[in-house]
């Protein structure tokens, strides 16, 4: 996808939604019970799941059906069929249930129901109040009625539906739920309270699958192109079929989001727009930390790039990566002279095997196996090419990575991040374009 | 850790060992590592100086090093007496040595400190700010793992 299309199909995304949201604002999850359709506010649903077996529960009320491990964290499994007394087929044993996992305050919990059907978004003001004669539920669990495309939904109060047995719930939930999962504490790219619920259920699951498949964090580093991406994927799929199932989807998904030249030699056109962008450099020696690089192929592109604008100047570049398989192919890279492009020809030698950087070049570099999570010892650098790694990482560990950014860089210098990344920190002014992400230093 | 000094290490550690031991030596996979991490009983440690500044650590327990010194010595040892301590430390020195022989081809110029050993229980090493590349190696006698870290002289 070029660059161009996306920014296009971003900003037609965003028109759209505006004017959706003028008059939606209420969103609910709909699902079936006995043949019924009710709805609840999205608000209050985290996410909805398929899940069977759970742990029976001794002694407890009718409606729980038991515990369940969700991913971690141990939820009470409540059936609301039974607890409303309609009519419930009993599943096999290991069958799987449709299940909505719902957060009212800080209590997180499982509800099964029949099916699941869709999100619909609705004005509030359309609401209606309850009637006697809706529905086989006491009026007042009923926040009220709505119709919507020929279908009546009952919405549910869930907050006062839950609210009186949460005193008794309390004393058997508070045992068991503090099991605070590790991949909730540390893996998790977002902390879930301090993001806002998303108005759209399926947004949480695609972030969720990134990280999952392909350890990519969602935060204020990509969340713009995020959000743009997720408009596009929408469209792009059916609705059944938005979230993101095995690492083909993840890859697909993140197709658009990798920088230009990524894997291979910059071309003349990328290379000349990362010069322009760059602030001219007035030190005798350049130093320059790369991390991330994979192969190699954005450093020698760079090396190259100064070496031709600053012939004078002593080029330092550390560049790291924690791919040992990728950076060992690094300081010896053999090329084919007909795929480099024509201008870093002048850099280049013929050797036995084929052409290879010539020995000023390579001696500018430092490839090294190293891991940016661990104590950099590098130099203060004039600048930092770092395209597409933070963005591989917890939200944590990026934050740390960025203020590494901000300690180990001079005055002035310059910081490249993927053309899909922002820094999100202070201290930087964006000074990138023409594709260039680029933030130069602040003085403090 | 500069990638051109990885392969010295892994290469002169294989050979050595295999050489010593005349038996089958394989190598574990590679990886990073900067926590303090426990010292398994016995640790050979060898200092680099020169062009870079750091430290090689060989790590094993007590029964690899004394079936390690055993199979060295061509006799059966069961306690950690001079002998052994001696056996270990030549082992870390003559890998180290291979390994900047090595680089010393390549035109890295390192000097050796002589080796120290260490023993004991509960031990721990931490040097925190920098970063270690493990090697491990398993033999017949036992784990051994090879802790390299080395950073370039600012």
């Amino acid at each position: 996808m070029s660059v161009q299309a996306s920014d296009d199909r971003a900003a037609q995304g965003q028109e759209e939604k505006k004017e959706r949201a003028e008059k939606i604002d209420f969103k609910m999850v709909t699902f079936a019970l006995a043949g019924k359709e009710y709805g609840i506010d999205i608000m209050n649903v985290k996410e909805i799941a398929h899940a069977g077996r759970f742990t029976y529960v001794p002694n407890a009320a009718p409606f729980v059906r038991g515990v369940y491990n969700l991913r971690g964290d141990i939820i009470s499994i409540i059936d609301l069929r039974v607890m409303f007394h309609l009519p419930a087929e009993r599943k096999e044993d290991n069958a799987q249930e449709s299940l909505l996992i719902l957060q009212i305050g800080d209590h997180v919990f499982g509800v099964v129901v029949d099916s699941i059907d869709k999100v619909v978004g609705v004005a509030r003001s359309s609401v209606q109040p309850p009637h006697p004669i809706f529905s086989d539920i006491n009026i007042r669990y009923i926040k009220g009625v709505i119709e919507n495309r020929d279908k009546l939904y009952i919405i549910l109060n869930v907050e006062k539906l839950f609210a009186p047995a949460k005193e008794e719930d309390e004393s058997r939930d508070a045992p068991i739920r503090p099991t605070q999962g590790r991949q909730a504490g540390v893996q998790e790219p977002a902390p879930a309270e301090t993001r806002k619920p998303s108005a759209d259920v399926n947004v949480d699951f695609v972030r969720e699958a990134l990280w999952t498949l392909r350890r990519f964090g969602v935060t204020p580093v990509n969340e713009p192109w995020f959000k743009a991406r997720y408009d596009a994927w929408k469209r792009e799929r059916s609705s059944g079929d938005i979230q993101l199932k095995d690492e083909g989807d993840a890859d697909q998904f993140l197709s658009g989001f990798y920088s230009p030249h990524t894997g291979e030699l910059w071309s003349d056109d990328y290379a000349d727009r990362v010069l322009a962008a760059l602030p001219v450099i007035q030190a005798r020696g350049i130093n320059v930390w790369n991390p991330g690089c994979g192969k190699g192929y954005e450093t020698y592109s760079l090396a190259c790039l100064l070496k031709a604008k600053y012939p004078e100047c002593r080029v330092k570049i550390w560049a790291n990566d924690s791919d040992l398989l990728a950076i060992s192919m690094a300081p010896n890279m053999v090329f084919m002279i007909e795929d480099v492009p024509e201008r870093y020809h002048e850099f280049m030698v013929e050797g036995r095997n084929g052409w290879t950087f010539q020995q000023a070049i390579r001696d500018s570099i430092f490839f090294e196996f190293h891991d940016v999570l661990n104590a950099n010892p590098v130099p203060p650098v004039d600048m930092i090419l770092c395209r597409d790694t933070v963005s591989f990482m917890t939200e944590a560990e990026q934050k740390r990575l960025l203020a590494d950014f901000g300690e180990k860089a001079k005055e002035g210098a310059a910081l490249i991040l993927g053309a899909r990344e922002r820094m999100p920190l202070d201290g930087w002014n964006d000074a990138g374009k023409d594709g260039v992400s680029l933030f130069v230093k602040t003085s403090r | 850790m500069r990638v051109e000094y990885i392969n010295p290490f892994v290469e002169s550690a294989f050979n050595v060992m295999r050489e010593v031991l005349q038996a089958d030596v394989r190598r574990g996979e590679l990886f990073l590592k900067s926590t303090s991490m426990p010292v398994m009983g016995v640790a050979a440690i060898v200092g680099l100086a020169g062009d870079v500044e750091g430290r090689v650590l060989f790590d094993m327990d007590k029964n690899t090093a004394l079936s390690i010194a055993s199979t060295m010595n061509g006799e059966d040892l069961t306690t950690m007496d001079e002998l052994v301590k001696a056996t270990i430390t030549e082992l870390a020195n003559m890998i180290t040595a291979q390994a900047v022989t090595k680089l010393h081809e390549l035109g890295f110029r390192f000097d050796l400190t002589p080796p120290a050993i260490f023993t004991g229980d509960n031990m721990e090493v931490s040097n925190q700010d920098v970063e270690a590349l493990i090697v491990p190696m398993e033999t017949p006698q036992g784990k051994v793992e090879i802790n390299v870290a080395i950073r370039e002289r600012a």
